[in-house]
C-alpha cells in the first residue's frame, strides 16, 4: 500500500529525514516512534506532498508521490495533526469544514454525506451547525477525523493524533481510530512519542533517532523486550 | 519550622458567566502541605492549575477567589496586600509552567533572564556575582557548557533545555514552595526522565514543598508522596502513591483503566462513564 524508499528531506543545510525506508501493508497500522526532531512528522508531511524538496522514492496505492497530481494524491491519503485546536478554521461551521474537502473534489451530495461522517464518528448530525470553539478537545479531534475521511481515503496518515488530549478522551479516540480501521479497511501510519499507543495501536513500528531509522520492530517483539539498539531499549525503559 | 507549609481550606474560585452569573470552576479545595512532593491529578478544566494559581496570586482579576482558609507558611493570604503576595512570589513561591517556548521571554537571552530573576530578589549583589550565580544555577540542573547557553536565545533552546532553564530560574532564589503546572507534558519521555530526577533531586536536597500539577497518573504517583485527584473542581480522592493503584473512587479507577500499556490487552479501551454523583462527592 505504502512504499518508502531512501527518503531524504533537507531544509536548508540540515537533514530532517535520512534516507528512510519502509513499507505498509494493505489493512496494517505502522507506527514511527521518536524524540522530538527525530523527523516522524516529517516523513508524514512528505507523504502527503507538504514539503517540496525531499528525494527517494514514495509510492502510495500505486501512484508515486512525485508524479501524481495533488488531487489523486489527497483521495487516497488523508491527515490528521496533533492539535485539534489549530487544525479547525475557526470560523467555519464543523459542517463547513468536513463538506470542504468534497467540494473541492466535486463529490455528490456533500451536505448529505457529512451527517453520515458526524453520525460515523459518534457525533451525530446536529453538530454540523456549531464552530469548533463549542467543541471539547476530543470533540474536535473528531472532526479532524470526519474532514480528513470525508473522500473516502485508503490512508490515514495521523501525526500525534492524541497527545493534545487528557487520557480519558484519548480512550476514545483510539477505541474509535480502530473501529474506523476494521470498518473501513484503512491503512494507518500513527507518529507518537508514546509507546504505549503506538503498542496498542500498530502491527509494526519503526523507532527513529536524529532523522534515521534506528530499528523496525513488530508488536510482539516491542511487548518481548526484544530490542536490538540500545536507544530503544532505553524509550522503552522511560515509557 | 513547624506547621505545614501550605493550608488550603475551602478554597472557591469563579468566574462570571454571560448572563452575569457565576460559575464554581474549584468547589470549595482544602489540602494542606508539608515539606513533600504532593501531585494534583485532573483533566482539563478540573480546577488543578486554578488551584496552584490561586496560591500564587496570580489570577486574572475578573476571577471571583473565596477561601476559608488560605495560608502560606503562616501567612494569611486572603489578607495579605498585593505588595507583600508579590515579594512572596518568586522569592519564596516559585512556578515552573508547560511550556518553555511561551513562558521565556524570546527577545531576551536566557543569562539575562535568569540575571533579572536574581537581581530583583536581592539588588544590592554585584552584576558578576548574580552573573557567576546564574552559571551555577544552570550547572545544578546539569546543563553542559553554561557560559554559552547563558548566551542562547530561547528559540535556540531545544524543550528539554528550555525547561530546564525553566526550573534553574525557580530555583535559584531557593523558594520554600514551588508549583510545577505540567512541567514535562511538552516534553520527549527521555528528556522527561531526566528533568524529573532533576526536580526530584533540588526538591529534596533544598528541603522544598512542591505541588506538581499534570493529568498524568502514572507519571505523578511515580514521581509524588502524595496524590490529591480532582474532578469538576472538587476533590474526589487523597491517596498515598504508593497505593495508587488501591485506589477507590470510580473516577481514579477509570483514570488508570483507560491508559494502553506496552504489554495490555487489545481489547477496546475502557472509556469513563461519568456519573452525576462524582459532581457532589464530599472533598
Amino acid at each position: 500500500m505504502i512504499t518508502v524508499e531512501n527518503l531524504t528531506v533537507r531544509f536548508s543545510g540540515s537533514t530532517a529525514v535520512d534516507t528512510v525506508s519502509f513499507t505498509v501493508a494493505q489493512g496494517e497500522s505502522f507506527g514511527l516512534v521518536g524524540e522530538s526532531g527525530s523527523g516522524k512528522s516529517t516523513i508524514l508531511r512528505t507523504m502527503v506532498g507538504l514539503n517540496r524538496h525531499w528525494s527517494g522514492r514514495i509510492i502510495i496505492n500505486g501512484m508515486d508521490a512525485r508524479t501524481t497530481r495533488q488531487r489523486d494524491l489527497a483521495r487516497t491519503a488523508q491527515m490528521v495533526f496533533q492539535d485539534p485546536y489549530g487544525s479547525l478554521h475557526p470560523r467555519y461551521t464543523i459542517g463547513q469544514q468536513i463538506a470542504e474537502p468534497m467540494l473541492i473534489n466535486g463529490i455528490a451530495d456533500p451536505v448529505g454525506r457529512t451527517a453520515e461522517l458526524l453520525d460515523l464518528i459518534g457525533l451525530g448530525a446536529k453538530f454540523q451547525f456549531r464552530f469548533p470553539h463549542e467543541l471539547s478537545g476530543g470533540q474536535r479531534q473528531r472532526v479532524a477525523i470526519a474532514r480528513a475521511l470525508s473522500l473516502s481515503p485508503r490512508i490515514l496518515l495521523l501525526d500525534e493524533p492524541t497527545s493534545a488530549l487528557d487520557v480519558s478522551i484519548q480512550a476514545e479516540i483510539l477505541n474509535l481510530l480502530n473501529r474506523l480501521r476494521r470498518e473501513l479497511g484503512l491503512t494507518f501510519v500513527i507518529v507518537s512519542h508514546d509507546l504505549a499507543v503506538i503498542s496498542y495501536m500498530c502491527e509494526r513500528l519503526m523507532v527513529m533517532r536524529n532523522a534515521r531509522e534506528v530499528e523496525t520492530l513488530t508488536r510482539e517483539q516491542l511487548r518481548a523486550s526484544d530490542v536490538r539498539d540500545d536507544y530503544s531499549r532505553q524509550l522503552l525503559a522511560a515509557s | 519550622m513547624t506547621g505545614p507549609l501550605v493550608e488550603i481550606e475551602n478554597l472557591r474560585v469563579a468566574f462570571r458567566n454571560d448572563d452575569g452569573s457565576w460559575n464554581d470552576a474549584v468547589r470549595g479545595v482544602s489540602f494542606s502541605l508539608g515539606r513533600e512532593k504532593l501531585g494534583i491529578v485532573g483533566e482539563s478544566g478540573s480546577g488543578k492549575s486554578l488551584t496552584g494559581r490561586s496560591l500564587l496570586g496570580v489570577l486574572p482579576d475578573y476571577a471571583r477567589i473565596s477561601a476559608d482558609r488560605l495560608r502560606f507558611d503562616g501567612i494569611d493570604l486572603t489578607t495579605a496586600s498585593p505588595k507583600l503576595r508579590r515579594s512572596l512570589r518568586g522569592g519564596r513561591m516559585g512556578m515552573i509552567l508547560q511550556d518553555p517556548k511561551y513562558s521565556l521571554n524570546p527577545v531576551m537571552n536566557v543569562g539575562k533572564q535568569i540575571i533579572e530573576a536574581i537581581r530583583i530578589g536581592d539588588r544590592k549583589l554585584s552584576g558578576a556575582e548574580a552573573r557567576r550565580q546564574a552559571v551555577t544555577s544552570l550547572e545544578a540542573v546539569q546543563i553542559r557548557d553554561p557560559e554559552r547557553v547563558m548566551g542562547l536565545y530561547p528559540h535556540e533552546l531545544s524543550g528539554g533545555m528550555g525547561q530546564r532553564v525553566m526550573i534553574a530560574m525557580m530555583v535559584v532564589r531557593e523558594p520554600d514552595l514551588l508549583i510545577a503546572d505540567e512541567p514535562t507534558s511538552a516534553l520527549d519521555v527521555t528528556v522527561r526522565t531526566q528533568v524529573l530526577s532533576i526536580m526530584d533531586e533540588l526538591v529534596t536536597r533544598r528541603g522544598m514543598g512542591l505541588i506538581f500539577i499534570s493529568h498524568d497518573l502514572n507519571l505523578v504517583s511515580k514521581f509524588c508522596d502524595r496524590v490529591i485527584v480532582m474532578y469538576a473542581g472538587r476533590i474526589v480522592e487523597t491517596l498515598d502513591a504508593k497505593n495508587l493503584h488501591a485506589a477507590q473512587h470510580p473516577y481514579t479507577r477509570g483514570l488508570l483503566a483507560c491508559l494502553p500499556s506496552i504489554d495490555g490487552s487489545l481489547e477496546p479501551l475502557p472509556t469513563l462513564t461519568r456519573d452525576a454523583s462524582w459532581l457532589e462527592a464530599a472533598s
